[in-house]
């Protein structure tokens, strides 16, 4: 055991000491919280000038040719960066034919952006407003059908005008705030959440998700590249004569989870800070980081058993990143998968992903974050499933590593891995 | 007691078998020379003798011990790769064996200095492995395995890349261990270092053994019946002579071989009061000579 420790605390304090280590741990909040300052500036500056937009539209109702005028216009006073060069075509049943293919002719031509046509009887009847376009560039559709809006808007204030219905009147009748407030233990005790309180809200079960993934993940990339430089540098032969693999592999996974768990705890801490600064409210329940540590700690001893099999039987990191591919996959199902796992945190998909041992650490931190009814059997079953995988892959990847770490020269196939583990 | 005893050992890779129910015996307190040609199964028996590879049959036991467990803290060995931590200091990876083999801190501040010291490394203990020469990491991997003064020290090709003055500041210390009692065992295929320090050899070919035992006994059962001698007599009057099979000459230098089972001593007292003889040397075979000798025969 005392062995076992050593090669963990040499792990530990030379990964700290590392570049790698320095970088991982403050470069990437830093990036984080600079793309999140940048993109909020960004959204607060005006977009640039755009290039006008050239319609033609053509009402065959005949009657709505001052409303669109009146919000083509109001548009234009109101939109310096995107003004709208129109001309309308009268409505003509007879000509319309003539009319639409010189017009279509003018859209393949780049003549205009696109040919609007209202049916004669869109007022009262089923008529549709028709958009033409031609090849359209993706930076006009937005824009494009900003203007079918104000058709539309044009054709239901027409429609109320018939009927004779204040359209002001109704959209002041159709108003009716709304407000979220979160209730305190004592009574009287309410806030009122802002929308910005109820997004981050919803992200805080994504974001415990996304911390066990990169702690997990980006961590256990450590353990492979741990072995692949100790099998090249061939210090693992001089290591082997003082302490046997397996006494070598646990010492790594211990030290390099101490390394995941002090990341893991800078970024918690940093995140805190940062939302405490910002004076943002979330209630976080402070047992979640009791589960988070035990799944990550397992999830992590989990990924890094892998690694050590894996780094084991390869000479270098490329050999290392054609085996990394299926297991990259696995553990982003979860993350690609988030809204579904947070809308439904008990549903079956995410109570299926919670038994697939990669995974469990990943989608039992979003669920317990996400939902406070998460059974506690289950939290003892994925737990239990998550520690025999531990001792199964430990006990696989501890008889590759023993003799895949003296192995150099030709990547082995899994055949000759499946033999290995038949031999011992 | 013994220091290693190898028993009927075997190991096969694959359908290659590297090394062939071999059976070895180093006596305690004795240098003992692992020979043989690349790849003849030396490295791989030095594995099994420190558990990082298991032999597929046959037993090894250290000082009477069977577990090379229950014996690392007597032991020590340094591998023919060599390596180490690259970004560490010489330092700490001296520290960090050391306390890998269970030396104290307070006997590791005492150790790591002296060692350093030995292999003329005392100015770079705070210098990273990576800046050092091959020949100074040589050294240090040497100093990873002493640190602990182990009864036993395993050295894998010892010799290989290090300049003369290098090799001989190694032999001294390899000597030195020795009037300690430490046992030496190791391996080369350089022979002219094998015969200046060892007491015992094993030759061995694709794995099995060719020959082993005390060098001085080696040497005297491979003897040609070459004698080298300067003498002040015409060539005719050797020749002559019937134990004499043949003769060359140059200037008053004789290169005489016997015939079979001729005692040099005999020649000896043939000379002595018919010719001036102001040199006579009997020619043992050289180490080399025998290698040669007996692989070739083998590979034969």
């Amino acid at each position: 055991m005392s062995k076992i420790l050593k090669v963990a605390r040499r792990e530990y304090v030379e990964s700290v000491k590392s570049k790698t280590f320095i970088i991982s741990v403050f470069m990437a909040p830093l990036i984080m919280a600079a793309i999140i300052f940048f993109s909020a500036k960004i959204a607060q500056t005006k977009p640039g000038s755009r290039p006008p937009l050239k319609i033609t539209v053509t009402d065959l109702t005949g009657l709505l040719a001052d409303e669109i005028d009146a919000r083509f216009n109001a548009h234009n006073e109101n939109s310096e960066n995107r003004q709208i060069i129109y001309s309308q075509t009268a409505g003509d049943a007879n000509s319309f034919n003539e009319q639409s293919a010189v017009q279509k002719d003018r859209l393949r031509e780049g003549k205009i952006d696109a040919y609007i046509v209202i049916d004669s009887n869109v007022v009262s009847g089923n008529g549709k407003i028709s958009l033409y376009t031609y090849k359209t560039e993706a930076s006009n559709i937005d824009s494009l059908w900003g203007i079918v809006n104000l058709c539309r808007d044009a054709v239901i204030k027409y429609r109320y005008q018939i009927r004779n219905f204040d359209k002001e009147l109704i959209d002041e009748l159709q108003k009716v705030p709304t407000q979220q407030i979160e209730i305190g233990q004592a009574q009287g005790e309410e806030k009122v959440k802002d929308e910005i309180e109820m997004v981050t809200s919803m992200l805080v079960p994504f974001a415990f998700m996304l911390l066990m993934y990169i702690g997990i993940f980006a961590n256990g990339q450590h353990m492979l590249t741990s072995v692949i430089e100790e099998k090249s540098s061939r210090v693992i032969e001089v290591l082997l004569s003082v302490v046997d693999s397996f006494q070598l592999m646990a010492g790594k996974i211990l030290g390099l989870t101490g390394i995941g768990l002090t990341v893991i705890a800078l970024w918690t801490f940093a995140a805190y800070s940062a939302v405490q600064w910002k004076g943002v409210d979330i209630d976080i329940k402070g047992w979640l980081f009791f589960y988070f540590v035990i799944y990550f700690i397992l999830g992590f001893i989990l990924l890094s058993s892998i690694m050590a099999g894996i780094g084991s039987i390869c000479n270098t990191l490329r050999d290392a990143q054609n085996l990394m591919g299926p297991i990259t996959i696995i553990y982003i199902i979860p993350l690609m998968s988030w809204i579904i796992l947070v809308r439904s945190p008990q549903g079956t998909y995410a109570t299926a992903l919670s038994y697939v041992p990669p995974m469990t650490p990943l989608v039992m931190m979003l669920r317990l974050a996400a939902s406070s009814e998460v059974p506690i059997i289950e939290i003892f079953a994925t737990l239990a499933l998550l520690v025999f995988s531990v001792i199964v892959v430990i006990w696989i990847s501890a008889k590759v590593f023993h003799t895949g770490i003296l192995m150099y020269g030709k990547k082995p196939r899994l055949r000759e891995v499946l033999r290995w583990l038949r031999k011992s | 007691m013994d220091a290693l005893l190898l028993q009927n050992i075997s190991k096969s890779f694959n359908h290659f078998k590297a090394v062939d129910d071999l059976t070895v015996t180093v006596p305690a307190g004795s240098v003992y020379g692992f020979l043989g040609p690349n790849g003849a199964g030396k490295t791989t028996t030095i594995r099994m003798i420190m558990n990082i590879i298991r032999p597929d049959s046959g037993s090894v036991s250290i000082f009477g011990d069977s577990s090379v467990e229950n014996m690392r803290s007597r032991i020590s060995y340094m591998p023919e790769e060599r390596g180490l931590y690259r970004k560490m200091t010489v330092r700490s990876v001296l520290a960090y064996f050391g306390s890998l083999k269970n030396l104290s801190p307070s006997v590791l501040n005492e150790r790591i200095p002296y060692w350093l010291e030995q292999v003329n490394l005392a100015d770079c203990a705070k210098k990273k492995v990576e800046e050092l020469s091959r020949g100074m990491h040589q050294k240090l991997q040497f100093a990873v395995a002493a640190i602990n003064q182990p009864d036993l020290l395993i050295l894998d090709e010892p010799f290989s890349g290090l300049d003369p003055v290098n090799q001989e500041i190694l032999k001294n210390i390899i000597l030195r261990m020795r009037e300690n009692g430490a046992t030496i065992l190791f391996s080369t295929h350089v022979m002219h270092e094998a015969e200046k320090l060892c007491d015992y050899i094993l030759l061995i070919n694709k794995g099995r053994t060719v020959i082993d035992g005390k060098l001085r006994q080696i040497k005297d059962r491979y003897r040609t019946g070459a004698v080298s001698a300067e003498l002040a007599c015409d060539v005719g009057f050797i020749e002559a002579l019937p134990i004499v099979s043949s003769v060359k000459q140059q200037d008053n230098r004789f290169d005489i071989m016997l015939k079979d089972n001729a005692d040099p001593q005999k020649l000896l007292a043939e000379l002595v009061g018919k010719v001036e003889v102001t040199a006579f040397e009997v020619k043992a075979p050289s180490l080399h000579e025998i290698f040669i000798k007996l692989v070739g025969q083998q590979d034969e």
